[in-house]
């Protein structure tokens, strides 16, 4: 089976494509990369708003399953052609591509958030507020950095997810990597080839990203986990470790016993 | 990096004086009054009145479910009286309160007064150092290396400065404890809450932790302790009060545990001692 379906696959012409299919590669990851960012930003207000008060839970609430209900081609093709036909407003290919997947992953992150921040123990929250710290300084402080541990291997889900359906843009003509092989397969017929390869990069990705989070995840840890990890905590420790001297040293020289 | 100043050999003891409350000795600084709390349709204060004078160690213990913490958690704020008075340094903070008296911020409030929990609710992704100078940054905008170097003088005076690096679930109970002990004194509050302090620990911890308390006591703090440590009790305790089922049962000096007569508290402290 394998020997059949290697005997089908032109390696040399794919690689031959390299250029192409990195290019088509690089547009999909920069549209994700963009789209992650900020989808990250409007899913942390979402959940914010949702975890709020009415009208705010509402107006979320709303905005979740609507975006959480819609097909990623049916956002797509709504942003580029619909918004254009309404408003008169055109976005480049590129832009109507990060705003549609802006405005799904937005919805699924917000309840990612969502439930990270519902899992922060309450007692961080007061003890926050015991110490006379303002709510929102809670938030930042406190609250969100623990929340985002708990979100992060989700929204590394997500980020793949929105890799691959990167794909779907190119109805709209975004020449990511679907439309990079479609191109060339075009004028080839190397279908079997070019979608091959387009998969393996796809894994390729997935592998990264998976790796790229498992990673700030170690560095996240407390104490930190692994090589990076402790290379990225490292400068802070050591300031640490000069303050802890310092003050030793000057406890001893005063000749008070330490306790 | 050069100290910008001398480092005063404060032990926890000389800290707490420093910061004694600018009433003098004696004077109320905590009155409470026909103090109620209900969630929704269960009150769990009925009727509170309570004094605590400046420098008094007041104890406060019961039953489970007596109110003793919520009567704590109303002191500062954390739970929100839903009838009665509440008066912190002549500012009142009760829905109740005499017409006329200057109604008091929350925020404020809870910056004279610390907590520590039973629980200890250390922040898990900051290390001990990091836990000590964070309030200090937020609520006085203390600058980092300042803060820092406050925290490891606190620190050092719960005897934990070489642990200063350490993240919460790297430290034993005891010494979380003592780091949210000396986090809520680095803000220099002029009362101490302590709910349960001890409660959440292995019996071999309790002993550094009360020995911390202890210090502090004589050192003059003003401290409401929610406690079932009885003996600690009477050795601290100036005031002692015996809750059960939302009001005040009993309450009274050292001698309330050797000559008490309500046979409630009779009940409780032979069940406890």
């Amino acid at each position: 089976m394998i020997a059949f379906a290697s005997s089908l696959i032109n390696w040399s012409y794919a690689w031959a494509n390299r250029g192409a299919l990195l290019h088509g590669l690089l547009v999909a990851v920069e549209v994700s990369a963009l789209s992650l960012v900020l989808s990250v930003s409007v899913g942390l207000l979402l959940a914010v708003m949702r975890m709020s008060r009415p009208p705010f839970t509402w107006l979320a609430a709303i905005y979740i399953n609507i975006f959480r209900g819609v097909p990623v081609i049916v956002t797509a093709l709504w942003v580029y052609f619909g918004v254009s036909e309404v408003s008169g407003l055109n976005f480049s290919v590129f832009v109507a591509a990060v705003i549609s997947l802006t405005l799904l992953y937005s919805a699924f992150i917000s309840e990612i958030f969502r439930s990270a921040l519902e899992a922060v123990q309450r007692g961080q929250r007061e003890a926050g507020l015991a110490l006379g710290m303002t709510r929102p300084r809670i938030f930042v402080s406190v609250i969100l950095p623990q929340a985002t541990k708990i979100a992060l291997p989700n929204i590394g889900s997500m980020l793949i997810g929105m890799v691959k359906d990167t794909s779907v843009m190119f109805v709209i003509g975004l020449t990511e990597l679907v439309a990079t092989v479609q191109n060339l397969a075009s004028v080839s017929y190397e279908y079997f080839t070019l979608y091959t390869a387009a998969a393996v990069i796809y894994i390729a990705v997935a592998f990264t990203v998976d790796f790229a989070f498992r990673t700030i995840e170690k560095t996240m840890q407390t104490p930190p986990r692994g090589g990076i990890a402790r290379a990225a905590k490292g400068r802070r420790r050591r300031h640490v470790q000069a303050i802890m001297d310092r003050f030793d040293a000057s406890w001893q020289q005063q000749g008070t016993s330490a306790p | 990096m050069a100290l910008t100043r001398p480092i005063a050999d404060t032990t926890l003891v000389d800290q707490a004086l420093s910061t004694a409350p600018s009433h003098a000795l004696g004077d109320p600084v905590v009155v409470v009054e026909g103090l109620r709390k209900s969630f929704g349709a269960r009150e769990v204060l009925c009727g509170i009145d309570l004094c605590v004078r400046a420098g008094e160690h007041v104890v406060i213990f019961g039953p489970s479910g007596s109110g003793k913490s919520t009567l704590l958690r109303s002191i500062n704020l954390l739970e929100e009286p839903t009838h009665g008075s509440l008066k912190v340094f002549d500012v009142e903070y009760g829905p109740d309160g005499a017409s006329g008296v200057r109604r008091g911020n929350p925020l404020e409030l809870r910056r004279t007064v610390g907590m520590v929990f039973q629980q200890f609710n250390l922040f898990p992704h900051l290390t001990a150092l990091e836990n000590v100078a964070l309030p200090q940054r937020a609520v006085r905008r203390t600058k980092r290396a300042e803060a820092e170097e406050r925290a490891a003088l606190a620190l050092r005076r719960v005897g934990l400065l070489r642990h200063a690096a350490h993240y919460p679930n790297e430290l034993s109970g005891g010494q979380q404890q003592r780091v949210a002990i000396a986090r809520a004194l680095s803000l220099d509050p002029k009362i101490m809450l302590f709910d349960e302090p001890t409660s959440a620990l292995d019996a071999e911890l309790v002993g550094e932790v009360l020995e911390v308390m202890r210090e502090l006591a004589e050192a003059g703090m003003t401290m409401v302790v929610v406690t079932h440590e009885i003996g600690f009790a009477r050795e601290i305790g100036d005031l002692n009060v015996f809750m059960d089922q939302g009001v005040i049962v009993e309450s009274g000096d050292r001698t309330l545990f050797d000559s008490c007569t309500n046979p409630r508290l009779q009940k409780f402290v032979s069940a406890v001692l």
